[in-house]
């Protein structure tokens, strides 16, 4: 599904991800565990949802099914029109690439590619802008989250904060509607925590939807909904 | 966890103990073999070739001092027709050749000794004749009447060259066939045994030359005195020189090999860091984790003896008997020593072991707060400037090449197996040309088509200008020679060589000059030594002066200049020099003919001849240049052959050594290809994305093997020199052998990058969260 679609998708105030009865169970030695219960939960665009819970909650699950990247046991998650649950595996790294930016915790940005190359990493898989361009959208894309200039240094070089503004900037390159994070400040010190929580709420400002998984209580500020899990069910729901 | 690891590094182990052992076990084969085969024959200490040699004559040389035994017989070249084919042959006739004591014969089928009417073959020229038992051929000797003789049986002689390779049919007849064939009924051979078996060549070669001198002081003309190498058959030096080539190779492949089992040592390291350091926090020390692991490299080992040392006893067993084959021995009742296994299996458990502990000893240093944290992606070695600063190429293009070069160390070794077998691989490609441009330099020189053996030296003029009345016949000329020894200042005599007179403005032989001068009108007692002859005798260069006994008379020769040749020991000297010693007279026609093709030819040579005949100067021999150059190359690309075979065998390695270092770089990125995947990467691309990777470190070692291969091409021709004979040193490739190792590389990096590449694909994008 391409990212007009997605817009054209939420324009008549639909949910832009949906989830029904989504169940997830993995195989244990002993029994199997269930990561998430029957979970069902809407999210609109333009949101700024704060995912918490303890470790083993289900978060990083939720996350997971929704960037496609794992799929259900039973239910239905649908991001705008498209039905990730049973998307074909064939086609799902495209429609990932075009529709979905992920930030991780350890920010895993590719260690032999420069800051800028990492950003043009994501263009080259979905060739959505010709090849002549994506330095310079890389380029801006490093501008607008402050890290310009350091476009042209390996990861290696870059302080963990700058490090995880760049892993924001590659998951805008493709520009995705939807942004998904995994603990994007657990490996930061406080103040560079808050930078990047102030840099998610200008890019949700600018009309993206983000699901942030965190435990972070400084990131529930920045946030206009926080959902809460335990034991792979929705206990609380609530909005600023 | 890692068996498709463990299982490449246990094929890699197994592929160099089995290489090595097969080595290893050829020649402990063959050498015991020979040794016990060839002296349990009692070989001939010495050869006397003389006109005639009476039974009585031979007392005279056993009471020689020093002598223990002494026998007679006579050899005769003669022309086989069998199944429509006309070969050279070779026939010896001894008075009851089962009972000879030298060079003892053994029967292995049908009659021993031959019968009346019979001939036995030696066994080395029964499968490229294709004669069979009970089978007749014809027999001739020079213009005498053809003979038919029955083959009864097959008996080996371990003295001789092999039939096959010689392009000559080995046979043994009885007195009587030779009589039927015009040949004199004596014998011209006396070979003899010394008492003292520790003698040394020139030991043995001072009691032949005793023998001469009693035989010469009893009236009766010796032309020629052969001793070899003591206790050694003709060829084991070479077989030798090739099988300790071929070893260095193997041990080369076995070293190679160990650097897999660094690979999956690293990788078992890698995937299990944080239960190292869960270990190290529960009271684990760094010597048990280290005892843990190179137990298991001491396993891998162990499954690779296993599996290798009855690989290589079979093949060695097989190798060995081709290479006795080629020596033509039989290993029958041989068995590999038990020393070559032991050696085998120590090798092959204790390798392993010594190649992991450098990553054992590296991974079990890591601190438990470092193990512990190995959470994200790997930080490795940043690739070098030059790789970082490249450009105008796709992002993902770039990380293939780039990730080539971030395990540094395992791509140095990776790049040391594939460029190693790749500087093998057209070193042999060299050796080849050199071999065959040598072959070039020596028959290209000679511009005739056949040569005709007369029965007796006739006058030049009248040879040439019967031959040339022949119709089809396009060019002749009578060359004449004969066997000179060097005579040394210590008394001894060098082994005899052939000293050929070309007529002075011969058209039919073009010498290829490598130092000095050719011949000239006017050169009085000047010689050109070609290389077979600087071989045998390596104090000859330009301007020596050389004491010769020419047909029996002694002078001094002075070398004017060295030409390529074959391996036979030859020199030219001009025809009125040798007119001095030998007469006159030629006894040898070569002739160029006017018509091309083997059957046109064959029937020139019948129809000279004829005309020879008709004219009172029969034939003795004939040789078609053609064949006699077939059968140098046959010998002399069989050892190439056999160097060259070590380039696949390290091809086998590197490319498992490059398949192992793709599938730990894999296994190592796991998470890195889940995030990939996480930010839009497809199957194609991440398949690309590693068969790139491998590929680029291919491309790396074909381009490091194109120098690398010219010390290897120098040191395999050196060897090659020391195994057959020297060649011209051809160090540079052609574009051929460049393209056909460039196309191999291609080929051997994608299959050996196929397998990590799938299981890349199959790395799904939720490992890029897989903290835990």
């Amino acid at each position: 599904m391409t990212n007009s679609a997605l817009a054209s998708a939420t324009a008549d105030n639909a949910p832009l991800i949906r989830l029904r009865g989504v169940t997830k169970t993995y195989p244990g030695a002993t029994a199997p565990f269930t990561a998430l219960d029957d979970l069902s939960l809407d999210i609109r665009a333009g949101e700024f949802v704060a995912v918490t819970g303890e470790s083993g909650s289900g978060k990083s699950t939720l996350l997971s099914l929704v960037a496609g990247i794992d799929r259900a046991t039973r239910g239905e998650v649908r991001v705008g029109a498209t039905a990730v649950h049973s998307l074909p595996e064939a086609r799902m790294a495209e429609w990932r690439g075009a529709a979905v930016g992920i930030v991780f915790q350890f920010f895993q940005l590719i260690p032999t590619l420069s800051a800028a190359e990492n950003v043009m990493l994501p263009m080259d898989f979905c060739d959505r802008w010709p090849a002549r361009e994506r330095r310079d959208r890389a380029l801006a894309l490093l501008e607008r989250v402050g890290v310009a200039d350091q476009a042209d240094k390996l990861p290696s070089r870059l302080s963990g904060g700058q490090q995880q503004r760049v892993a924001i900037a590659r998951a805008l390159a493709n520009d995705p509607p939807l942004l998904l994070a995994d603990e994007p400040t657990g490996n930061l010190d406080s103040r560079t925590s808050e930078s990047v929580l102030s840099l998610f709420g200008e890019i949700v400002s600018s009309g993206r939807t983000l699901l942030l998984v965190t435990h972070a209580p400084a990131a529930l500020r920045h946030a206009s909904r926080t959902v809460a899990l335990a034991d792979g069910r929705l206990v609380s729901d609530s909005r600023a | 966890m890692h068996r498709g690891r463990t299982l490449l590094s246990v094929i890699a182990i197994v592929t160099g103990l089995a290489a090595g052992g097969t080595v290893l076990d050829s020649w402990a084969l063959v050498r015991v073999a020979t040794r016990e085969g060839y002296l349990a024959s009692d070989p001939a200490s010495a050869t006397l070739r003389v006109d005639s040699a009476p039974a009585a004559l031979l007392a005279l040389v056993r009471a020689v001092p020093g002598v223990r035994d002494a026998e007679a017989r006579r050899s005769t070249t003669a022309r086989l027709t069998a199944n429509g084919t006309t070969l050279t042959a070779f026939l010896f006739t001894s008075d009851d050749p089962s009972a000879r004591r030298i060079g003892r014969l053994r029967g292995e089928s049908g009659d021993w000794p031959p019968g009346p009417g019979a001939m036995t073959v030696e066994r080395s020229s029964v499968e490229f004749s294709g004669v069979a038992v009970g089978e007749s051929v014809r027999l001739s000797v020079g213009d005498g009447d053809p003979v038919d003789v029955r083959v009864s049986g097959i008996a080996r002689d371990v003295g001789l060259a092999p039939g096959w390779m010689e392009h000559v049919v080995y046979g043994f007849v009885p007195w009587g066939t030779l009589r039927a064939l015009g040949v004199p009924d004596r014998a011209n051979e006396i070979r003899l045994v010394v008492q003292d078996g520790s003698l040394d060549q020139t030991g043995v070669r001072r009691v032949a030359f005793a023998a001469r001198d009693a035989l010469q002081a009893a009236g009766l003309r010796v032309t020629n005195v052969d001793v070899p190498v003591p206790g050694e058959h003709i060829h084991a030096a070479q077989m030798d020189s090739l099988l300790l080539t071929q070893g260095a190779f193997a041990i080369m492949a076995l070293l190679l090999s160990a650097f897999l089992v660094v690979n999956l040592i690293a990788a078992m390291l890698a995937g299990q860091v944080r239960e190292i350091g869960v270990m190290k926090a529960i009271g684990a020390r760094s010597g048990q984790i280290a005892a843990l692991y190179l137990t298991v490299a001491g396993a891998l080992g162990v499954a690779a003896t296993v599996i290798s040392v009855p690989i290589a006893i079979v093949a060695g067993t097989r190798y060995g008997a081709l290479k006795a084959d080629l020596l033509n021995f039989d290993l029958t009742g041989y068995s590999v020593p038990l020393w070559a296994i032991v050696l085998q299996a120590t090798v092959g458990v204790l390798l392993p072991v010594a190649a992991a502990l450098f990553p054992v000893l590296r991974g079990c240093r890591m601190s438990v707060a470092d193990a512990l944290r190995d959470v994200g992606i790997r930080d490795d070695a940043s690739p070098p400037r030059p790789v970082l600063m490249l450009g105008g190429m796709s992002r993902p293009a770039l990380l293939s090449i780039r990730n080539a070069f971030r395990r540094r160390q395992r791509m140095v070794l990776t790049l040391l197996a594939l460029s190693s077998a790749g500087a093998v691989f057209i070193g042999a490609l060299n050796l080849r040309r050199a071999v065959r441009g040598s072959t070039d330099l020596v028959f290209d020189s000679q511009r005739y088509d056949f040569s005709l053996r007369v029965s007796e030296r006739h006058d030049p003029d009248s040879l040439t200008a019967v031959v040339r009345a022949v119709e089809g016949v396009a060019g002749a000329e009578a060359w004449s020679g004969a066997t000179a020894t060097i005579d040394r200042e210590d008394g001894t005599l060098g082994n005899g060589f052939s000293v050929l007179a070309l007529p002075d403005s011969s058209t039919l032989f073009e010498a290829t000059l490598t130092g000095g001068r050719w011949l000239q009108p006017g050169d009085s007692l000047a010689l050109v030594a070609a290389t077979g002859l600087e071989r045998q005798e390596p104090d000859i260069v330009v301007g020596s002066r050389l004491r010769l006994i020419v047909a029996g008379k002694a002078a001094e020769w002075t070398v004017v200049g060295t030409v390529a040749g074959g391996p036979a020991p030859t020199a030219y000297v001009s025809r009125e020099a040798l007119a001095g010693f030998a007469g006159r007279g030629a006894g040898a026609v070569v002739v160029r003919a006017a018509i091309a093709g083997e059957a046109s030819q064959l029937d020139l040579i019948q129809r000279t001849r004829a005309a020879l005949a008709e004219h009172g100067m029969p034939v003795a021999s004939s040789m078609r240049l053609a064949e006699s150059r077939r059968s140098t190359e046959d010998h002399l690309l069989m050892v190439v052959d056999f160097l060259g075979a070590m380039a696949w065998l390290m091809l086998v390695v590197g490319g498992l050594g490059l398949g192992s270092t793709m599938a730990i770089a894999v296994l190592e990125r796991t998470r890195e290809i889940g995030v990939l995947r996480a930010i839009g990467a497809r199957d194609r691309s991440v398949l690309l994305l590693v068969q790139a990777e491998g590929l680029t470190i291919g491309l790396l070692s074909w381009a490091i093997a194109l120098p690398l291969s010219v010390p290897m091409s120098l040191l395999l021709g050196e060897a090659f020199g020391r195994i057959m004979l020297p060649v011209p040193s051809r160090p540079f490739p052609d574009a051929a052998a460049v393209g056909i190792w460039f196309a191999l590389v291609v080929v051997v990096s994608l299959l050996a990058s196929a397998w990590p590449a799938w299981r890349a694909m199959r790395v799904p994008a939720a490992r890029a969260l897989a903290y835990e």
